[in-house]
């Protein structure tokens, strides 16, 4: 399987992969770094949003 | 830390009781654009600006179109809306740190709506995707109560 990267398409099995989890009050964020001999030639990134940002709260009498 | 805050654009509120914003399907065209950290983005920020907004390979400034399938729903006390679909830019490289996105009124003359952060990053000739929470009276992206 090939991957497009700053070196133009190279084969999965020629990178190391490696995957970074961060977290944050508001998101989950996962990033997968593809490394062509210690290089970065790739890197993805997926952003999971956790929770609302809410308008206003009403007050009920 | 960054000066991004995760906020409600306050002049959005104001805007919701001036009924400006159509958020149904087939409503106004939402976008959202990326920033660089320290871009001061939060509560006071009003409306799209190019001012700290990314740039670089895959990204055309003004940002993405957000697909909006779902109209605004009710649920007791609470109204609610999310995207309906991911929010996704692909061969793209941005190469100084970002960490947030503000949902914007393209229909409406740019007019903010909502920042949304998270922990800063750069894409490297790659594909950057955005999930939203689901879209429920307790975890849509927006909720009004």
């Amino acid at each position: 399987m090939k991957v497009a990267t700053t070196k133009g398409e190279i084969e999965a099995d020629e990178l190391d992969i490696h995957d970074v989890t961060q977290w944050s009050d508001n998101a989950r964020v996962t990033a997968t770094e593809w490394f062509l001999n210690g290089e970065l030639v790739r890197r993805d990134v997926w952003v999971n949003g956790l929770r609302p940002v809410k308008v206003g709260v009403t007050c009920e009498q | 830390m960054s000066s991004n805050v995760t906020a409600v654009c306050a002049s959005f509120k104001q805007q919701i009781l001036q009924a400006v914003h159509n958020l149904s399907t087939g409503g106004d065209t939402l976008k959202a654009a990326l920033y660089y950290q320290n871009s001061s983005l939060g509560s006071a920020t009003t409306a799209y600006s190019a001012t700290g907004e990314v740039s670089g390979t895959g990204y055309t400034a003004g940002g993405k179109t957000v697909t909006n399938g779902v109209s605004p729903a009710l649920s007791g006390i609470t109204a609610y809306w999310t995207p309906s679909a991911q929010i996704q830019w692909t061969s793209l490289t941005i190469s100084s740190n970002f960490d947030a996105w503000l949902l914007y009124n393209a229909s409406k003359s740019n007019d903010g709506i909502a920042v949304l952060t998270f922990p800063p990053q750069t894409v490297t000739a790659g594909t950057f995707t955005i999930t939203q929470p689901a879209n429920g009276p307790t975890t849509a992206l927006l909720q009004v109560s």
